[in-house]
């Protein structure tokens, strides 16, 4: 039995009269590939803000370790090993994409507070960033700013970030949005790889289904902010309430159920 | 673009600034050569032309100091405060207090002045990390204000001077700029350099690394694990100094203090050397300063009253036509250069490039 790193007991969140995450309790096992998966306006990215911290719960707890770290401040969670990416490109636009992964590299260290060597003294951040640039693949676009990227090269760097802190536990959300179908693989390779190295666990929404019953060890099915079905990816392929929920049938009647409440 | 750091000094990459110290250091003696006058006469300090314009070059220099301080808040860190007056206000008032109300040696006026610096941004930390973006700016134009009502109020007229100001304020020996104006602009100039360099080297620091990271994305900076609110204190520790020790130089140069520079007015002035030079440059900001002292005094002698207009097309037509400012605007031509350069060399070589715009939403 493999040991639970993050769990969620009963977490919920309301936007005003929306429940937006209605009562989930979820556990991702160490080492594995967990895939939250679910049409749109489920709540799969408040529940992903509720696990990394961005956003407070209205009830309910985030365990990390068996610890709670609910109430910790978000930039806490970087440093107990917890990474995440967001579903929109969040970077530092006008610095270069080497100094993106640097500063990753550096929060984790003692150095934060040396405000007199200059910053590429400190070889230890430097030489890890060339490391890590290398293998997500942007070695040549280093000195590039970070918006002049191409879109596929703003995800990976997205990645690299992550990275950066060393994090025990990936928390990606749709690290694929926006990329050209045949950039996906490539990225998801990348993403495997890194799992089975470091043996870390990764977390990850993701709508492209083929990628998520690819790779998945364990998938969540969430539809309207609640918990749908839960299982290995054979599992929930053969589950008839998932099917329906991708099939149309409960999809258009989510839609027309919300109208009035927004 | 690795960590290269090689031994030796680059003179080329430097050149700009070489120039700019050596030429001022010799700016005096150029003048009093250029007026006819004998070298001996201006160390010898009885030539008038020559310490005028000595004088307005500290008054530059202290300006500039100023300005680099705001551009260290608001350029770099990306704090939008409208209360930056203050510090420097707060260091002018305090020089003359001390120095004339209780009669301290330079030496303890400076000491103050640092504490007074330090003062004014633990008073401005916190609020910090309640209040964001346009209420920071509010919030700091409120202190700022209640700064300035303080100082008008007629219960303290016998140390500030109420709407009057501050006169009469003793000029200690050492730094006396009407018997030896040319010590004065070399110590200015020098306190102005240093204060250059020490920022220089604070934004390339890992501490100023992140100052910068917090300006681009706040929210990505805590993400990834800084607590970004000892990083924007840290900023505004830097700034309340030098700013402060900015206002003690004007203090002592002027030798008075103006009710005015607790205004708003005085921040807004700063803005406008930022917004002149390129905000987030630190070399910007100095030279906005300059320019902006220099046009403001040279215009009202050419055109009089009618100044202010031409004052102000200018700061249109620079709005316009350099929106980054001079030194913004310089650098991002110099990238597009580069980067133009490159691809014509692509051109050349046959290396393919990538479509920049690929699947981008």
């Amino acid at each position: 039995m493999p040991e639970t790193i993050l769990e969620t007991r009963d977490l919920r969140k309301a936007f005003g009269a929306l429940l937006a995450v209605d009562g989930v309790s979820v556990q991702v096992q160490a080492g594995a590939i967990h895939s939250i998966i679910g049409p749109n306006g489920a709540g799969k990215t408040t529940f992903f803000n509720l696990l990394s911290g961005n956003i407070r719960p209205t009830s309910g707890q985030v365990l990390y370790k068996g610890r709670d770290i609910t109430k910790l401040p978000l930039y806490r969670t970087a440093h107990i090993g917890m990474g995440r990416s967001f579903q929109i490109t969040n970077l530092f636009p006008n610095l270069t994409a080497f100094e993106n992964v640097r500063l990753a590299c550096q929060a984790m260290g003692r150095n934060n507070f040396s405000f007199w060597q200059p910053a590429r003294h400190f070889t230890r951040y430097t030489d890890r960033t060339v490391a890590i640039l290398e293998q997500v693949g942007l070695a040549e676009r280093a000195g590039q700013l970070a918006g002049t990227l191409p879109h596929g090269d703003q995800r990976k760097l997205e990645l690299g970030i992550i990275l950066g802190a060393d994090p025990e536990v990936l928390l990606l959300d749709e690290p694929t949005a926006g990329m050209a179908a045949e950039q996906v693989p490539e990225l998801m390779t990348l993403i495997q790889q890194i799992q089975q190295q470091g043996s870390k666990t990764v977390v990850l929404v993701e709508h492209n289904m083929n990628v998520v019953m690819s790779i998945s060890d364990r998938i969540t099915v969430m539809h309207q902010g609640q918990v749908l079905a839960e299982g290995t990816p054979a599992e929930i392929a053969a589950n008839e309430t998932v099917q329906s929920a991708y099939l149309g049938g409960l999809y258009e009647l989510d839609q027309q159920d919300r109208e009035p409440a927004a | 673009m690795n960590a290269q750091t090689t031994g030796r000094f680059a003179w080329k990459s430097h050149i700009g600034f070489i120039v700019t110290v050596v030429g001022l250091a010799a700016l005096p003696f150029i003048m009093a050569v250029m007026e006819g006058l004998p070298v001996g006469s201006l160390l010898a300090n009885d030539s008038s032309t020559a310490k005028f314009l000595q004088g307005l070059l500290v008054e530059v220099f202290i300006l500039a100091v100023f300005a680099i301080s705001y551009d260290l808040v608001l350029g770099v860190t990306g704090l939008l405060s409208f209360g930056h007056g203050m510090f420097f206000a707060f260091g002018s008032y305090l020089t003359g207090v001390l120095l004339k109300t209780f009669g301290w040696p330079l030496w303890a006026v400076l000491v103050g002045a640092v504490v007074a610096g330090l003062f004014n941004a633990l008073l401005f930390a916190v609020v910090l990390p309640r209040v964001k973006g346009i209420t920071f700016a509010l919030v700091t134009l409120g202190i700022a204000s209640v700064f300035d009502i303080l100082i008008r109020t007629q219960e303290l007229n016998p140390y500030t001077g109420s709407d009057v100001g501050l006169q009469g304020i003793p000029r200690p020996d050492f730094l006396n700029p009407v018997d030896d104006r040319l010590r004065f602009y070399y110590v200015t100039l020098a306190f102005a350099i240093l204060v250059y360099l020490i920022y220089k080297r604070f934004v390339d620091s890992p501490t100023g690394r992140v100052c910068v990271a917090t300006r681009e994305n706040e929210n990505r900076a805590l993400t990834i694990g800084f607590n970004t609110f000892y990083f924007k204190l840290a900023a505004l520790m830097v700034a309340g100094i030098t700013a402060s020790l900015a206002g003690m130089f004007n203090t002592l140069y002027k030798p008075l203090v103006s009710p005015e520079i607790a205004g708003l007015g005085f921040t807004v002035e700063g803005l406008l050397m930022l917004l002149i030079g390129g905000i987030g440059t630190l070399s910007g900001a100095m030279i906005g300063a300059a320019i902006l002292r220099l046009m403001e005094y040279y215009l009202s002698r050419w055109f009089g009253e009618s100044s202010a207009f031409i004052l102000g097309a200018i700061y249109v037509l620079i709005v316009m036509f350099l929106p980054y400012g001079i030194v913004g605007t310089w650098r991002l031509r110099r990238l597009d250069i580069a980067a133009g350069r490159q691809r014509l060399l692509s051109m050349f070589t046959g290396r393919q490039r990538e479509t920049p715009d690929e699947g981008k939403l």
